[in-house]
C-alpha cells in the first residue's frame, strides 16, 4: 500500500508542449476520435431538433387542426429515434476505444522505457511513484481525453447550436434569454474552483485515515500492551471529526452550485414567459414559439454543470500528462552508443550473430567512482580477475562491496577508468550481452507469480522439464519442491509469497544455474532459515559457483572459506586480501570479523536447538 | 427482516435528519411537477385557454386584467417559486450531508474502536490489506448508499408519483399511453446493472493481474536486468494490459448496447405520447397547452425510470460491503463484560499449574507452570525457539488466557482483574516493538502525554538512543515510519524501551528486547536501567546467556514445561540444558580455533 501524496493540480498554466505530445500517442486511433466526435455531434443535434419537432406538430398538426402530416412527422420522429439511439451506441464504442487504447499505449511506452532505464534510476524512484504513474495517472488521462472531450464536444455544439436556433428563430428574445449567461460563467468558475479546494482537502485527510487503519492494525499488540486505546481512539476522533466538518464544508459548495444554476435558469425562464408572451400577445411569434424557447433554455442549463466539471478535470489531467511525460522521455544514464547497438542490437532486440563468447576475466583498470553528488567510493581502484576465479567481498556497510558488483553488471559505470571483460572495455560491447552472461543470485530472492517451473525457466526459457529438474536437483530444491502439493507446477504467490525465503533462495538458484552464466554474482543471503535450510544452501553456492567467475558479497563468513580470494574492503580500498587461511594467520580485520561472528552463531544455533 | 436492520442500524440517532430530509425531498418533487403548469398558464394567457391547473391560491395571486399585466406577475411569481425551490434543495441537500457525514463519522469511530478492542488472537490471524479494505471501501459504499441512492431512489419514487398524479388531471388514456414503455425501461436496466456486475469482476481482475505483473517487474527489476529479460518482461506485461484491454472493451460494447437500446425506448416513449398527443389534440380531447404539458412530465418519468432500475441493481453491493463490516463490528470486543476489579499491583507474581493450549492445536504450548517471585526480583527466561516463553509472557498480560491453573499478582488472580489495569500494571517491551508513524520525539512521549524535553532526552539517554537521534537530520522531529526514515531493529527497540521509562510499572517484561542491540550497547543499557527499575519486578526473555546469569531466579523452558529453575550458580552445578549453554556460549573463544582448523 502506498500514501504517495503529491500535487493532483499544477499551478503552470495550460501547457501546449505537454498536450501536444500526448496528442501525438493519439494519432494511430485519430479515426475512432473522428467518428466519436461526428457520432457526439449529430447527437447533439437531434437534441436540438426534438423541441423543433414537436413544434411542428404543435403548428402544423394541432394548429392546422387535421391530421394531413401526421404521417410525415411520425416517419421524422421515427428516424431521429433511430439515428439518436444508433449514435448513442456509437460514440460509447468510441469513446470507450480511445480511452482503452491511449491507456494501453502509455501504459506500453512507460514500461518499455522503465525497461530501458538503467539500475541508479530504481535506486532514486520508489515503486509506488511508479505504479501511480503506470495506473492512476494513465486513467485519469485517458478517461479525460476519451469521455472528457466527447463530453465536452456534446455540451458545446448543444449550447451554441441552441443559441443559433434562437437567434434564428427571434433574436430580441434570444438577447433576453441568453442575457444570464455571463452571471452563469462567474458563478460556474466560482463555485469550481471551491469545490475542487475542498474535495483536495477532503482526500488528504482521507489518506491519513486510512493512514491511522493501517496503523491501529498493524500495531494492535503494541497498543494492547502499552494500554493506549483510549489515546489511538481521542486521536482518531480527532481526525474523524476534521473529515466531518470538511466533508460537511464541502457538500455545502457542491449543494450551492446546483441550486443556484437552477434558479439562475429559472430567471431566464421567468424573462421568457414574460417578453416570449408579450411577444406572443402582440402577434410577432406563435405561442409554440414560446414553447420552444422553454424547452431550450432547459436544454442549455442541462451541461452547464458537466461543462464545468469536465475543465476542472483538465487541469487535473495535465497534473498526469505531465508525469507520464517525465517517464516516458526519462533519458538513461547509462546506454550503449549508437555503433555498439549497430553491431550488438540494443536492450530489446539482441543480434547474438554478432556476439563474441564471454570467457570470464574481469578487470578493474583504475576506476574511480561515486553515486551522482556524493562522495568517492572507490577512488583508484585495481583488481584483476582470471576466468573461473572466485572472489570473496567482505567488509562493513559502505565499505563498497555493492558498488563494486554494481559496477560489474554495469548497473553504474566507472566515473574514470575502464573496466574490462575479457581484455576489452565493457562499454565497447552491449549491456545486453553483458547480461545475457551473467548471473546474480540476490540477497532476498525475488520471485515472479506463476509456478516454481516457470520461475526456475526464467533464466533459460527454452529450457526443457528434465532440465529444470535436474537444475533443481543439483541445488537440493527438488526435494521440497515434489513435496509441495503441486510439484513443479505449484504456484509460488506474488513475489514467491508462499513458499519460505530458504525455498526461495534455492530456487533462485536452480534459476541461476540454468541460465549458465559465465560471471556470477552472488549477493548472499543474511535471512536466517532453518539450520538444515542453511546447509542445503551452502552446497548449492558451491555448485553454482563451480566453473565461473563469481562474486560474492559475503555476509555469513563460513560460507566464503573455499573463495579463491578474500578480500576485505574498508572505505574503498582492499585492506587484506587472500585465502581463508592466508587472513585467519594474520590474526587482524579478517580474523576478528570472523571470531566474532563464530560466537554469535553459536548463540543462534542454540536457540534453534 | 435482519437486512432491513442491518441497512438502518448505522442511521441510529441520527433518523430524525433523514426524515427531515426525506419530508423537504417528497415537497420539492411535488413542487417540480408544479413548473410545467406555468408554462401552460403562460400559453393560457396567450391564446385565451382555461384552467392551467396551478394551484387555485397562485392562479388568483397572478390575475389581473390585462395580459401584459398577468405575464409579468406569472413570471415574477415564476422566479420566486424557483427562489423558494432551490433555497428548499439546499437546506435538503445540507441536512442530507450533515446526516451522512455524521454516519460515516459514527461507523469509522466505531471500526477502529472495535478493531482495537479485538482479542490479540483475532489480530494474530487477520490480514491488513483486507480488513483496511472493509475500513475504507465499504464504509465509503454504505455512505454513498447512504447519501445518494437512498434518497435518490425516494426522490425518483415521488417524482414519478406526482407526475403520473399531474398527467392523470389531464388525460387519463394519454397518461397510460405514457407509462406504456417505463416498466420495460425499469426491468432492462434492472437486469443489466446485475448482469454487468460479473462482468466487471473480469475486467477488475484482468487489472488486478496487470498490476502485479507491473509491481513484480519494478521490485525484481535487478533480476531481470541481471538475466537480460527487459524483452520478456515487455511482453509479458503487454500481454497482460491487451488481456486488460479486451476485458474492458467486452464491458464497453455491453455499455453501449444498453445506453443505446435504453435511449431507444424512452425516445419510443416520447414519440407515443407525441403521436397520440397531436391525434388526441387534434379530436379536441386534449388542449395544445396540455399537449405541451405531457411532453414534459413525459420527461420526469422516463429518465428517472432507467436511473431507477439501475440503483436497485446496484443495491447488493452494498449489501456485500454491509456484511464485510459487520463482520468486524459484529466480533466480541476482549473487554466485554471486563471486571471492574483494580487491586493494588506490587510486584509479587504466582503461578500456580498453569497451562495453555490453542483451539486448534493437539499439543499443550504450556503445562504445570508454577513458580513464586517476589517484589523487586528479576527473573530470567531461557530455552529454545518453541518451549512456550512467548506464550508464559502472552498469559500474564492476557493477551491470551490459561485455561488451566491461575496466575496471581499481589494474591489477586489475573482473571478477576480488569484488563486494562493489568496491562497497566505489566509493562512489556517486544523484541519487534510497534512505532507509529509519528515523530520520534512522539513516539516516546506516546506512553506520557504529558512528559516534558528533559524527561524524553533522559529517557532517550538511558536507553542509548540520544546519540544516534542526533545523527538524524531532523533530531528528535524525524518522521518514523511509512513516510519518514526506517530505523534499524535495534534503534526500534531501544525506543521501546525508553518510552517504557516514562511510567512507572511495578512489573516489566523483556521480552528478548535488546537482541537487535550490539553486546556493549546491550550492557550500557541494563546497567542504567538497574538503577531505573531497582523496585521493579523484572522478567527478561534472552539468548544471551550472560544477560540470565545475572538473574535472582533463571527459569529454563523446554517443550512447554518448567525444566530447570534456581540461580546461575546451581543452574550451572547441575549440570542440565542450561549448564550446556553456559558451556557453549562462554567457551566459544576458546572453542573457536579448535572447531576452525576443522572447517578446513
Amino acid at each position: 500500500m502506498n500514501y504517495y501524496e503529491e500535487e493532483e493540480y499544477t499551478n503552470s498554466k495550460f501547457d501546449l508542449v505537454v498536450w501536444k505530445k500526448i496528442f501525438s500517442y493519439m494519432k494511430e486511433f485519430k479515426k475512432h476520435i473522428i467518428i466519436g466526435l461526428l457520432a457526439v455531434i449529430s447527437l447533439s443535434i437531434t437534441d436540438i431538433l426534438y423541441p423543433l419537432m414537436n413544434v411542428y406538430a404543435l403548428e402544423q398538426i394541432i394548429g392546422a387542426g387535421n391530421l394531413d402530416k401526421l404521417p410525415m412527422f411520425l416517419g421524422f420522429y421515427a428516424f431521429f429515434i433511430l439515428l439518436t439511439a444508433s449514435m448513442v451506441y456509437v460514440f460509447i464504442i468510441n469513446a470507450g476505444t480511445i480511452q482503452r487504447k491511449l491507456s494501453y499505449v502509455l501504459r506500453e511506452k512507460a514500461f518499455k522505457r522503465l525497461h530501458e532505464l538503467p539500475f541508479s534510476y530504481y535506486d532514486k524512484t520508489p515503486v509506488g511513484w511508479i505504479m501511480a504513474r503506470m495506473t492512476s495517472d494513465s486513467r485519469n488521462l485517458s478517461e479525460i481525453l476519451s469521455w472528457g472531450l466527447i463530453d465536452l464536444t456534446w455540451g458545446l455544439f448543444m449550447m451554441i447550436g441552441i443559441t443559433i436556433v434562437m437567434f434564428i428563430v427571434n433574436v430580441k428574445l434570444a438577447l433576453i434569454t441568453l442575457s444570464v449567461l455571463p452571471l452563469l460563467i462567474i458563478v460556474s468558475i466560482y463555485f469550481r474552483r471551491k469545490i475542487l479546494f475542498a474535495y483536495r482537502k477532503i482526500r488528504k485527510e482521507n489518506s491519513k485515515i486510512t493512514g491511522l487503519f493501517n496503523e491501529g492494525i498493524m500495531g494492535a499488540k503494541t497498543t494492547k500492551t502499552l494500554v493506549l486505546e483510549q489515546q489511538n481512539f481521542n486521536d482518531f476522533d480527532r481526525l474523524t471529526s476534521n473529515m466531518k466538518r470538511h466533508s460537511i464544508r464541502a457538500a455545502m459548495f457542491a449543494g450551492l452550485y446546483f441550486p443556484t444554476i437552477l434558479f439562475i435558469a429559472s430567471v431566464a425562464t421567468g424573462l421568457a414567459i414574460y417578453y416570449g408572451g408579450l411577444e406572443v400577445v402582440n402577434g410577432v411569434i406563435s405561442f409554440s414559439i414560446l414553447y420552444l424557447f422553454l424547452a431550450y433554455i432547459g436544454q442549455f442549463f442541462e451541461p452547464v454543470m458537466q461543462l464545468a466539471n469536465i475543465l476542472a478535470r483538465f487541469q487535473q489531467a495535465q497534473a498526469s500528462a505531465e508525469r507520464l511525460i517525465s517517464l516516458i522521455e526519462q533519458k538513461a544514464e547509462i546506454f550503449d552508443t549508437p555503433e555498439v547497438i549497430e553491431k550488438y542490437g540494443d536492450a530489446i532486440n539482441f543480434k547474438k550473430e554478432n556476439w563474441e563468447d564471454l570467457v570470464g576475466a574481469v578487470k578493474f583498470d583504475n576506476v574511480t567512482f561515486k553515486y551522482n553528488k556524493g562522495e568517492e567510493v572507490l577512488t583508484n581502484f585495481t583488481l584483476d580477475v582470471k576466468a573461473g576465479e572466485s572472489i570473496a567481498l567482505v567488509g562493513q556497510t559502505g565499505a563498497g562491496k555493492s558498488t563494486i558488483v554494481n559496477l560489474i553488471c554495469r548497473f553504474y559505470e566507472p566515473t574514470t577508468g575502464t573496466i574490462l571483460i575479457d581484455g576489452k572495455d565493457y562499454k565497447d560491447r552491449s549491456i545486453g550481452w553483458l547480461h545475457d552472461n551473467l548471473g546474480y543470485v540476490l540477497q532476498s530472492p525475488h520471485l515472479f507469480s506463476g509456478s516454481i517451473f516457470d520461475n526456475i525457466r526464467y533464466g533459460k526459457p527454452e529450457a526443457t522439464l528434465e532440465e529444470v529438474i535436474e537444475a533443481a536437483k543439483l541445488v537440493e530444491a527438488h526435494d521440497f519442491i515434489i513435496k509441495s502439493k503441486d510439484g513443479y507446477d505449484t504456484e509460488v504467490g506474488e513475489g514467491g509469497a508462499k513458499l519460505s525465503v530458504g525455498e526461495k533462495q534455492l530456487v533462485s538458484f536452480a534459476r541461476a544455474l540454468i541460465a549458465d552464466p559465465k560471471i556470477l554474482i552472488l549477493d548472499e543471503a543474511t535471512s536466517s532459515v532453518d539450520t538444515k535450510t542453511e546447509k542445503s544452501i551452502q552446497r548449492a553456492i558451491e555448485i553454482v559457483l563451480k566453473d565461473r567467475t563469481s562474486f560474492v558479497i559475503a555476509h555469513r563468513l563460513s560460507t566464503i572459506t573455499s573463495s579463491d580470494r578474500i578480500l576485505v574492503l574498508e572505505d574503498g580500498k582492499v585492506i587484506e586480501s587472500g585465502t581463508h587461511s592466508d587472513l585467519i594467520a594474520l590474526e587482524n580485520k579478517y580474523f576478528k570479523l570472523y571470531t566474532n561472528q563464530f560466537k554469535s552463531k553459536v548463540i543462534e544455533e542454540s536457540k534453534n536447538g | 427482516m435482519k437486512r432491513f436492520h442491518q441497512f438502518f442500524k448505522w442511521m441510529k440517532g441520527n433518523k430524525r435528519y433523514y426524515f427531515i430530509a426525506a419530508t423537504i425531498l417528497i415537497f420539492l418533487q411535488y413542487f417540480r411537477t408544479l413548473t410545467p403548469l406555468f408554462v401552460r398558464h403562460a400559453i393560457d394567457i396567450v391564446t385565451n385557454g382555461e384552467d392551467s391547473g396551478l394551484p387555485e391560491f397562485l392562479v388568483e395571486l397572478i390575475a389581473a386584467d390585462t395580459a401584459a399585466k398577468q405575464l409579468l406577475l406569472l413570471a415574477f411569481a415564476y422566479v420566486v417559486f424557483a427562489l423558494f425551490r432551490v433555497t428548499l434543495m439546499f437546506i435538503r441537500r445540507m441536512i442530507n450531508a450533515i446526516f451522512t457525514e455524521r454516519i460515516a463519522y459514527n461507523m469509522r469511530n466505531k471500526l477502529y474502536g472495535t478493531l482495537q478492542d479485538l482479542s490479540y488472537t483475532y489480530h494474530s490471524n487477520a490480514e491488513t490489506g483486507d480488513l483496511i479494505q472493509r475500513c475504507t471501501t465499504d464504509v465509503e459504499t454504505y455512505r454513498v448508499f447512504v447519501g445518494e441512492q437512498l434518497i435518490e431512489i425516494l426522490r425518483l419514487v415521488f417524482l414519478i408519483g406526482f407526475t403520473i398524479y399531474q398527467m392523470q388531471r389531464m388525460d387519463l388514456t394519454l397518461t397510460f399511453i405514457s407509462l406504456a414503455m417505463t416498466p420495460v425501461i425499469f426491468f432492462v436496466a434492472l437486469l443489466y446493472f446485475v448482469y454487468v456486475k460479473r462482468i466487471f469482476k473480469e475486467v477488475e481482475e484482468a487489472e488486478g493481474k496487470m498490476t502485479t505483473t507491473l509491481q513484480e517487474s519494478m521490485t525484481g527489476i535487478r533480476v531481470v536486468k541481471a538475466f537480460a529479460k527487459e524483452e520478456f518482461e515487455i511482453n509479458k506485461f503487454n500481454k497482460h494490459s491487451k488481456d486488460y484491454m479486451k476485458k474492458d472493451t467486452k464491458l464497453l460494447v455491453l455499455m453501449a448496447i444498453f445506453w443505446g437500446s435504453t435511449d431507444f425506448m424512452i425516445l419510443v416513449q416520447y414519440g407515443l405520447t407525441a403521436g397520440f398527443g397531436v391525434v388526441m389534440a387534434v379530436n379536441g380531447y386534449i388542449t395544445a397547452d396540455e399537449f405541451v404539458a405531457f411532453l414534459y412530465y413525459i420527461g420526469m418519468i422516463v429518465w428517472p425510470m432507467r436511473q431507477l432500475g439501475r440503483i436497485v441493481g446496484d443495491f447488493g453491493k452494498t449489501t456485500v460491503a454491509l456484511d464485510r463490516i459487520d463482520e468486524i463490528v459484529l466480533k466480541e470486543s476482549e473487554h466485554k463484560d471486563d471486571s471492574t476489579l483494580k487491586p493494588r499491583i506490587t510486584g509479587t507474581v504466582e503461578f500456580d499449574n498453569v497451562g495453555f493450549q490453542f483451539d486448534d492445536d493437539d499439543k499443550p504450548l504450556l503445562k504445570g507452570i508454577s513458580f513464586n517471585v517476589h517484589k523487586g526480583e528479576s527473573i530470567a527466561i531461557v530455552g529454545k525457539t518453541g518451549s512456550g516463553k512467548s506464550t508464559l509472557i502472552n498469559l500474564m498480560i492476557r493477551l491470551l488466557d490459561n485455561q488451566t491453573g491461575t496466575i496471581k499478582f499481589d494474591g489477586v488472580d489475573i482473571k478477576d482483574m480488569n484488563k486494562k489495569h493489568l496491562r497497566k500494571n505489566v509493562g512489556i517491551i517486544m523484541q519487534e516493538p510497534f512505532l507509529y508513524s509519528r515523530t520520534v520525539y512522539e513516539n516516546i512521549r506516546i506512553m506520557n502525554r504529558s512528559a516534558n524535553k528533559e524527561q524524553i532526552y533522559k529517557a532517550a539517554s538511558i536507553a542509548s538512543l540520544h546519540d544516534d537521534i542526533g545523527k538524524f537530520e531532523e533530531g528528535y522531529e524525524t518522521m518514523v515510519g511509512e513516510r519518514g526514515v526506517t530505523l534499524s531493529g535495534g534503534q526500534k527497540q531501544r525506543v521501546a524501551i525508553a518510552r517504557m521509562l516514562l511510567d512507572d510499572k511495578p512489573v516489566l517484561i523483556f521480552d528478548d528486547s535488546l537482541s537487535a542491540v550490539d553486546t556493549e550497547t546491550d550492557i550500557q543499557i541494563r546497567t542504567a536501567l538497574d538503577k531505573q527499575w531497582k523496585n521493579t519486578t523484572v522478567f527478561i526473555i534472552t539468548h544471551r546467556i550472560t544477560t540470565a546469569m545475572e538473574a535472582d531466579k533463571i527459569i529454563v523452558l523446554d517443550k512447554g514445561e518448567i525444566a530447570e529453575m534456581g540461580n546461575h550458580d546451581s543452574l550451572v552445578k547441575k549440570g542440565g540444558i542450561y549448564a550446556q549453554l553456559w558451556d557453549i556460549q562462554s567457551n566459544v573463544e576458546y572453542d573457536f580455533k579448535s572447531l576452525d582448523k576443522g572447517v578446513e
